[in-house]
């Protein structure tokens, strides 16, 4: 099973994540920037999904070092964010992330097919 | 599923409550994860409203935007439409840096969150009869 690492500071969106993921992705939990770099780093997930505001270091500033790493920077990471802004998208596609799932979420689907849009991708090298 | 009778406020045209929400969890994780969204909701939808009438006491605009951008996004999982309404409001006024115009929008989170936090836990209840 792939393995997802979730950084994400409020229990309730991990608690939703964890349901929505349960039985298709062994998942990881961080709750903060400095615990998920040193963890990524320790046991590589296949893909992260990636909280923007976050107490301390944000996520953009989370992904700034995951994109520097050389042993992270391949990491596909999609960005999970209730900052829904015209634009943000692009945004945040501008800054590094692969995809963009915004919260609420209202259809699994989206998050679900992304997800694996992207682990599909990173096996076969394409990112 | 029971419907929960939603309520809309008087003079308030837009809905307080959205039972489409809870439906929605009960489908991502059954009545175990509607009764936990549920409890986390209630301890900790509070402590933000609290951590932004602090941000507002000590001037700190981002803090208020944090606890309020935190609330603004559990509020819609739980389907706490006003609240949401207004913690995105309040959200994208402290943003600007100034929190005139804050200070009424968290004592309305204040006055509505008791009457959301009723109704979730009558939600609860009907998908968990004990």
């Amino acid at each position: 099973m792939n393995t997802i690492a979730v950084v994400e500071d409020n229990a309730d969106n991990r608690l939703l994540l964890q349901a929505i993921l349960d039985g298709l992705y062994d998942v990881v939990e961080y709750e903060n920037g400095v615990d998920a770099l040193a963890g990524l780093t320790a046991h590589l997930p296949d893909l992260v999904l990636l909280d923007i505001s976050l107490p301390g270091m944000d996520g953009n500033e989370i992904l700034a070092r995951i994109r520097a790493d050389e042993g992270l920077r391949r990491l596909p990471v999609i960005a999970l964010t209730a900052h829904a802004m015209a634009g943000d998208r692009e945004k945040y596609l501008a800054a590094g992330f692969n995809d963009y799932i915004t919260k609420p979420i209202v259809d699994e689907t989206l998050l679900l097919g992304a997800m694996e849009k992207w682990i599909a991708a990173s096996r076969a090298g394409t990112i | 599923m029971t419907e929960p009778t939603e309520f809309v406020e008087d003079g308030d045209e837009l809905p307080s409550t959205d039972a489409a929400s809870l439906e929605r969890l009960m489908r991502f994780g059954g009545g175990k994860l509607l009764s936990e969204m549920i409890s986390l909701f209630i301890t900790a939808a509070p402590e933000r409203i609290a951590a932004a009438r602090a941000g507002l006491d000590a001037g700190d605009a981002n803090a208020a935007e944090m606890a309020l951008h935190s609330l603004k996004s559990s509020s819609a999982q739980l389907g706490a439409m006003k609240m949401q309404r207004l913690s995105e409001a309040g959200e994208r006024l402290a943003r600007t840096g100034s929190l005139d115009g804050v200070a009424p929008i968290v004592k309305d989170l204040e006055s509505e969150f008791p009457r959301i936090q009723q109704w979730l836990e009558r939600s609860r209840t009907a998908e968990n009869p004990s």
